[in-house]
């Protein structure tokens, strides 16, 4: 029981409820970018589905929290916001490099920044736990790798719930950049689309005076979207989860839809920031 | 030609100042214990282990970083913007974000330890004095280099990102990789010194944390000296290796296919290291194999 009175655990279906209230935001905040500045209309929907692939992607990321700084349990030792916010920034840095050779290559090298950030640091993390602590990897979740078939009943070391990062966590983990990285590049891309052809018109600007702020006007926001779907998504998780073959994994769709309408609503305040 | 391989040294030395970035942030981290592993710093009084270790952590690494990085930058970018010259902005900019950084050590500790005066833990104020100064000084290499290089790679590499917003991204991407790969090594290794190596902790023990050292009780300053030599350059490695091949593949395969030369470096270097990361596994699993405990329930099966 929580101090409200409400139920301890979110469990892992969906709430029908709420999930019409997620819905309901998402089309009353689509209707009002189609009614005031209906060029916003499919820019809003590229930011939405740029939250939608940011909340999946942040699922596979297999994060262990404080258990796993002390071996306790598998992941990588820190937060689930904090991990996925390095990985997909990092993409959005990549992707908002390449932004000029169009949305397509963009989404690839935000991508790709998102999936080197963690390819790199989960690779560091079993370089740790195994050259400087002796430890192998060993999954809680499961007895078998789902990809490699390595067993790891008897690689959890005695009164712990298996350590280190492995092979399919690493999978997920990679994998989770590349959503959280191209999810975090598409906001960016659809808003500094719209900032681009909106501010020269409302603030009287010429193209070339406001490429610096709508650059640093979409970035912003991007980051602070990415946030908040992954900030939502962890609260999802609710602490550590190991990457696609936790039992946790099942609870995405929740996530989903409750980023999607987070989503909405900021990126409509986004796009009415500069259109009213 | 000459602009690549212009670009390729600009991306070497971002690589590097990176390199001591992610080292002096793992480092700063375990001397303050602001990661994960501070969860046992915070637990060990209430089990009833009193210490004298420093504790901070009211905030993860990431946005820790991304606040002190972004407000280096930020300053020196507004420095720079009324005709400083750039190496002096960078350096009041850190210094200032610095302050900062030791305003929040500074409060972060006092109010941690002070929530737990009833479990007898007390505020020394000597560990204040000596420690938190070292903090500061290790959280200044680290916005500094990472402000250099988010400066670097704007100035001389054109990334459209304005200098507050690169400091935002990459310093949140440095208290990432940081917190990623030292935290284990600072909390199993250092924490539970006293345990078996080679083996997780049993979570029984959470909370029995090293409290004394060679001579009378341990200070935080012998954590980041023990850190320093593992998880630190570990950190400095993984983020400088971030830095390095995001920037290399991007100055060097971008002309490519209108683009696609990048993406695709990227997708080939990502998979160059996963088939390093599955041989790490595969040499430990071989070199270690499992733990003894598995025989003696055999023998207890067979018996």
């Amino acid at each position: 029981m929580s101090a409200l009175g409400g139920g301890s655990a979110g469990g892992e279906g969906i709430n029908p409820q709420a999930s019409v209230i997620a819905f309901v935001i998402i089309l009353v905040s689509v209707g009002i970018a189609f009614v005031v500045y209906p060029a916003a209309l499919i820019p809003l929907i590229g930011i939405i589905v740029g939250g939608v692939l940011i909340s999946f992607g942040v699922h596979f990321v297999p994060v262990g929290g404080a258990p796993a700084a002390m071996g306790q349990a598998p992941g990588i030792a820190t937060g689930v916001a904090m991990l996925a916010a390095g990985g997909g920034l990092a993409g959005l840095f990549g992707g908002a490099w390449a932004a000029e050779m169009g949305i397509w290559v963009a989404l690839g090298a935000g991508a790709m920044g998102g999936g080197l950030l963690m390819a790199i640091t989960c690779l560091m993390v079993n370089v740790v736990y195994v050259y400087a602590m002796g430890i192998p990897a060993a999954s809680g979740k499961v007895d078998k790798d789902p990809i490699t078939g390595d067993t790891y009943d008897g690689y959890r070391s005695k009164g712990t719930e298996g350590h280190g990062l492995p092979f399919i966590s690493y999978v997920g983990g990679v994998i989770g950049g590349l959503l959280a990285g191209a999810g975090g590049t598409l906001i960016y891309l659809e808003l500094l689309s719209v900032y681009q052809e909106a501010l020269p018109s409302f603030l009287g600007m010429t193209p070339e005076g406001m490429q610096t702020l709508a650059v640093s006007l979409a970035g912003i926001f991007a980051v602070g979207m990415f946030l908040v779907a992954a900030v939502l998504t962890a609260y999802n998780i609710t602490g550590t989860i190991e990457g696609p073959h936790d039992p946790k994994f099942k609870r995405w769709p929740r996530a989903v839809i409750g980023s999607s309408a987070a989503c909405a609503a900021c990126g409509l305040v986004a796009i009415l920031l500069v259109v009213i | 030609m000459e602009e690549i391989l212009f670009g390729i040294g600009i991306s070497a030395l971002a690589g590097a100042l990176a390199t001591v970035a992610g080292a002096a942030e793992d480092t700063e981290s375990d001397i303050g214990s602001q990661g994960d592993p501070n969860s046992q710093v915070q637990l060990a009084p209430q089990m009833g282990y009193v210490h004298r270790i420093y504790n901070k952590a009211i905030s993860g690494e990431p946005p820790a970083y991304g606040l002190w990085v972004a407000l280096a930058a930020g300053i020196a970018w507004a420095l720079m913007a009324i005709q400083y010259n750039a190496i002096l902005a960078l350096i009041i900019g850190s210094a200032v974000a610095v302050f900062v950084q030791g305003v929040y050590a500074t409060t972060a500790y006092l109010g941690r330890t002070a929530s737990l005066a009833k479990f007898e833990q007390p505020v020394y104020i000597d560990i204040l004095k000596s420690v938190t100064t070292v903090t500061m000084a290790h959280a200044f290499v680290a916005v500094f280099t990472t402000v250099t290089m988010c400066f670097l790679i704007i100035e001389a590499l054109g990334h459209p990102f304005p200098l507050p917003l690169m400091g935002l991204v990459w310093g949140i991407a440095l208290g990432a990789a940081g917190s990623a790969t030292g935290n284990p090594f600072y909390g199993k290794e250092r924490q539970y010194q006293n345990y078996p190596f080679g083996a997780g902790l049993p979570i029984s023990a959470s909370g029995d944390i090293v409290r004394y050292a060679e001579a009378g009780q341990r200070s935080s300053l012998d954590n980041g000296w023990f850190t320093s030599k593992g998880a630190g350059p570990a950190s400095g490695i993984c983020f400088g290796l971030i830095v390095f091949f995001e920037l290399w593949r991007t100055i060097l395969f971008e002309p490519f296919a209108a683009g696609w030369g990048a993406v695709i470096a990227g997708a080939v270097i990502i998979i160059v290291f996963m088939v390093i990361d599955r041989m790490v596994e595969t040499w430990a699993r071989k070199t270690y194999g499992p733990y003894p405990v598995e025989k003696a329930k055999e023998e207890e099966a067979t018996a």
